[in-house]
């Protein structure tokens, strides 16, 4: 191509006038993060948890701790041996709650990748081709979002008999409905957008237009309500094992501790008061990161 | 007789957030007379719509501050007003009016009431319901919509027709300033002719002085009195419509770009001559003149220090090498 | 590729694109015949509504056209389907009016102008797709600094200069720009406008220039189409436009742009009252029957054909001179 220099010099706009602030999408959206308070709070909270679920294992041993009874040391009160005291069985509380971690933050994460995974094909394929194929998938969406999670988890579960596994696909498949739609409306608004267009008008292929173009600028809002679903996850998950449609016993979980603990309300109130703050805790965590990441995401809150 | 309405004295406002300060508007100083419009010009950017906003104390709270000057509104300073006081004076005294007509009206409102809910509000000459409503219809046929539309909903009026409801709205109290932000920017040519010729109308039958605020220096010739051209926060040539369309009178270097950059409707021109360069980052504002590292006349001098506002018989230019005597 | 320096490029034959809306068929193109000569450009004006865009689209078979033939270097490329179409993607390209919604806001400046020819294997390497799109950023004035920022770091104009290299990368031969300048300030618009004529020039590049800017229109057009609710109503070589308009609405049209120029100011007389009708459903005839001065009976009896009023000068109005 023969394209004269010489009026493009007068072309380039001057180099040093303007400095470009450099910063990824990404890192300013953390710049922006650790600006707010009550994520961060959130964020230590979090952070503690993961620590525990991650050395579970040089805290308290399972074999020996977490699941051996004891009929010696039974309900006995927070102690500096206990610190959370022991529960009907002679099991220390602490030990069990930093196991009980792990399950329900894997739960929580499990469940929602997948969620996520599945929900966002579903969601983005649907935006993007529409038609008769998106007509189908939203009608069985609405089908099973018509019906109430719990009932639909407790459908399934029946079904296929009382696991961790099974508990795990219960919840995945009550959460896909949920992001099929969240997806797709997000997705929506930005199929509607010129460089989707653009992309078109050069020939991309429609696969890589959802790759490259679409997942790409949707990842934000997903990150967002990810995390303020994983607070519910966990939560639902500590209800089906409170039902006991969960984890089965010996194995620590917190819902099926609170079941456990139903009986001593009054005599040993801090069998229930540790594994319930265990779970609140939990879930206000990952709402305060999920609240400070919208707002974080968000570029129209500059501040 | 000079009927003066209001004058900016040395206005400066800053958008401070933890990252940087943005320097919006810095040493402004215009007068407005009763009756007149004023036109103020200027590029995506460059303040006009942070002035306008800090004369009706509009200005985003968490992070807009007026560092200093004053704004006296007949005889009363502005700045020194309870926020009570000051709702008194919107869209009583003055009124302002915004570029897009879509989102300015409640969608679930009737024009009319909407129309009628600023006269409640500012209800100062104990108006009964009749008369109200008789003041909406006279307002709406000033406008040029028929009375009877009052009880339509905005969404049954095309976009002209709303931005005419819009200013139905800001004129209810016959405000002595009326103060409009691009207004008819979001029109077609042919439906902002109309209302163009229609807010020319308006302002000779109600004396009512208006600030239009644009970027397009066609409607500044259209139909203002004054014009103020703005860069980068400050007005660096002000005079009447007279002195500034003279193409034979001396100008600011930007204000010559600015006509430069429009291409000709009358003449064949092959190449356009635009201003090189944007206009410097509000963060981080040259020490000398703003415009100086885009001017083709720039000195040693113009980096280092501001220049002077040089006034020949009302037509102000900020620069150091034209307009008039010293 | 050998372009012929003249004759036609682009062609269109009745050209009709009829949306389903509720209460009828939306009109947005309704009959349109072009002519756009290589290495010419095009302008298309009107008012919101009139279809511009709608056409621009249709043409790089973006929209399928309701009705009507799109003829691209002597072939009809109206019927092609989507795999038959990449051939021809790379000589087709668009600038779109929003600088803003028409680039990836994830993607870095460098990557938005190398993706175009990555997807269309234009390079084996990446290396060798990175350098070209480098060398594109200075053919469009973009300083080298920028690569690695991202478009909401940018200003209006420099992106609208990405969205040009963007359209410029696959080599194109025809170029639908639609209203490139119109969210860009004066001194900004200025500058792309020559940017887009220097680069024609040295490119032959052919252009259709959609705008609403009367005065924009008139600066980089060869030849000028007047369009309104579907229908051209008027069509000449872009100075004749200006020193004779016959079509009325042609005449309202350069009457309501504000000049900057106070020696005639808003005459009043000259402003053409109401506002654009529905495009749902439109009656037979003349489209601008309600709010023209010079309308009769007859105008809304059938469809008014394009006349030839002077050499290349076309006009669809039949009461002109009155």
């Amino acid at each position: 191509m023969g394209t004269g220099e010489a009026h493009n010099k007068e072309l380039v706009i001057d180099e040093e006038q303007t400095t470009v602030k450099r910063n990824g999408p990404m890192k300013e959206a953390w710049r922006r993060l650790r600006k707010s308070v009550t994520a961060m709070i959130g964020l230590g909270i979090l952070a503690v948890f993961v620590f525990l679920a991650i050395f579970a294992d040089v805290i308290a041993d399972y074999e020996t701790v977490v699941i051996s009874m004891d009929g010696t040391r039974m309900l006995q009160r927070p102690s500096l041996e206990h610190l959370m005291g022991t529960d009907h069985l002679g099991r220390d509380i602490f030990a069990r709650i930093v196991h009980g971690a792990r399950v329900s933050l894997t739960i929580g994460l499990f469940v929602t990748g997948f969620a996520v995974l599945i929900g966002g094909f579903f969601g983005a394929s649907t935006a993007y081709w529409g038609g008769l194929y998106d007509m189908i998938i939203m009608r069985i969406c609405d089908i099973l979002l018509s019906i109430p999670g719990v009932l639909l988890g407790l459908a399934i579960i029946a079904v296929l008999g009382p696991s961790l596994i099974n508990l795990l696909i219960a919840l995945v498949i009550a959460n896909i409905p949920i992001y099929t739609r969240f997806i797709r409306s997000t997705v929506l608004t930005i199929v509607e957008q010129d460089f989707i267009e653009a992309a078109r008008a050069c020939g991309t292929s429609d696969l890589r237009i959802i790759y490259k173009h679409i997942i790409t600028n949707v990842t934000g809002p997903i990150i967002v309500q990810a995390t303020l679903s994983i607070a519910a996850t966990i939560l639902s998950a500590a209800g089906f094992s409170f039902l006991g449609m969960g984890i089965a016993p010996p194995h620590p979980e917190w819902g099926a501790m609170l079941a456990d603990a139903r009986g001593y309300l009054r005599t040993d109130p801090h069998f229930m008061i540790f594994p319930g703050i265990a779970i609140i805790l939990t879930a206000l965590s990952f709402n305060l990161v999920g609240d400070g990441l919208r707002d974080a995401l968000d570029p129209r809150l500059k501040t | 007789m000079p009927r003066e309405l209001m004058s900016i004295e040395n206005l400066s406002v800053i958008y401070k957030t933890d990252l940087e300060t943005v320097r919006a508007v810095n040493g402004v100083s215009i007068t407005l007379e009763k009756g007149k419009t004023l036109g103020i010009v200027g590029e995506t950017g460059a303040g006009k719509t942070t002035l306008a906003l800090s004369l009706m104390r509009l200005l985003p709270k968490a992070t807009g501050r007026i560092t200093e000057g004053r704004v006296i509104l007949q005889d009363q300073d502005l700045y020194k007003l309870s926020e009570i006081e000051m709702k008194s004076i919107r869209g009583n005294l003055v009124s302002m009016i915004f570029q897009d007509p879509m989102t300015s009206l409640n969608p679930i409102m009737k024009v009319g009431d909407q129309i009628a809910e600023s006269l409640i509000l500012h209800n100062d000459e104990k108006l009964t319901k009749e008369q109200i409503s008789a003041r909406v219809e006279e307002t709406l046929t000033l406008v040029g919509i028929p009375p009877f539309r009052k009880n339509d909903y905005p969404h049954q009026f095309s976009g002209g027709m709303k931005q005419r409801v819009v200013i139905a709205i800001a004129l209810a109290c016959k405000p002595q300033l009326l103060i409009a932000d691009e207004p008819t920017t979001a029109l077609d040519v042919t439906i902002q002719a109309q209302v163009l010729s229609m807010m020319a109308d308006l302002k000779e039958a109600l004396d009512t002085a208006m600030i239009m605020i644009t970027h397009d220096i066609g409607i500044v010739a259209q139909i203002c009195d004054y014009v103020a051209v703005m860069y980068a926060g400050e007005i660096i040539e002000y005079g009447t419509i007279q002195d500034i369309f003279d193409h034979s009178r001396e100008h600011h270097p930007y204000t010559v770009g600015l006509f430069g950059s429009i291409p000709d409707l009358k003449h064949k021109t092959r190449r356009l001559s635009p201003i090189d360069g944007l206009m410097p980052d509000p963060t981080m504002l040259p020490r000398g003149c703003a415009f100086s590292p885009r001017c083709p006349k720039c000195e040693p001098l113009c980096k280092d220090q501001k220049p002077p506002d040089r006034d020949n018989n009302g037509h102000r230019i900020r620069c150091y090498f034209v307009g008039g005597a010293q | 590729m050998s372009t012929p320096l003249t004759g036609t490029l682009l062609e269109t034959k009745g050209l009709k694109k009829y949306f389903k809306v509720p209460g009828g068929w939306l009109h947005a193109v309704d009959g349109v015949d072009f002519k756009i000569e290589t290495g010419k450009t095009l302008g298309v004006v009107g008012e919101s509504g009139c279809g511009k865009t709608t056409l621009g689209r249709i043409m790089l078979k973006l929209v399928e056209p309701t009705d009507g033939q799109i003829f691209f270097d002597g072939k009809d490329i109206t019927k092609l389907s989507k795999r038959e179409m990449k051939s021809y993607r790379s000589d087709m390209q668009i600038i779109f009016q929003d600088p803003y919604s028409s680039l990836n806001p994830r993607m870095t400046v460098v990557d938005l102008i190398a993706e175009p020819m990555w997807v269309r294997k234009i390079f084996k390497t990446r290396a060798e797709t990175v350098a070209k799109a480098k060398e594109f950023m200075s053919i469009v004035g973009l300083a080298k600094r920028l690569e690695t920022a991202y478009p909401h770091e940018l200003d209006g104009g420099r992106r609208q200069r990405i969205g040009i290299a963007r359209a410029l990368c696959l080599n194109p031969r025809f170029i639908v720009c639609d209203e490139p300048v119109s969210a860009l300030d004066v001194s900004i618009q200025a500058q792309i406008l020559n940017l887009l004529m220097d680069l024609q020039e040295e490119m032959k590049l052919t252009y259709f220039f959609i705008t609403h800017d009367l005065s924009v229109v008139k600066h980089i057009s060869d030849h000028i189409a007047v369009m309104y609710l579907g229908k051209c109503v008027e069509y000449s070589p872009a100075e004749e436009l200006y020193k004779n308009p016959v079509h009325p609405y042609t005449k309202a049209l350069l009457k309501a742009i504000p000049i900057p120029d106070i020696s005639n100011r808003l005459q009043k007389e000259h402003i053409i009252k109401g506002e654009l009708t529905s495009p749902v459903n439109p009656k037979p005839g003349c489209r601008f029957v309600a709010r023209c001065e010079v309308s009769r009976d007859d105008c809304t009896k059938g469809d008014i054909p394009l006349v030839e009023v002077s050499p290349g000068h076309f006009v669809s109005c039949l009461h002109i001179g009155e």
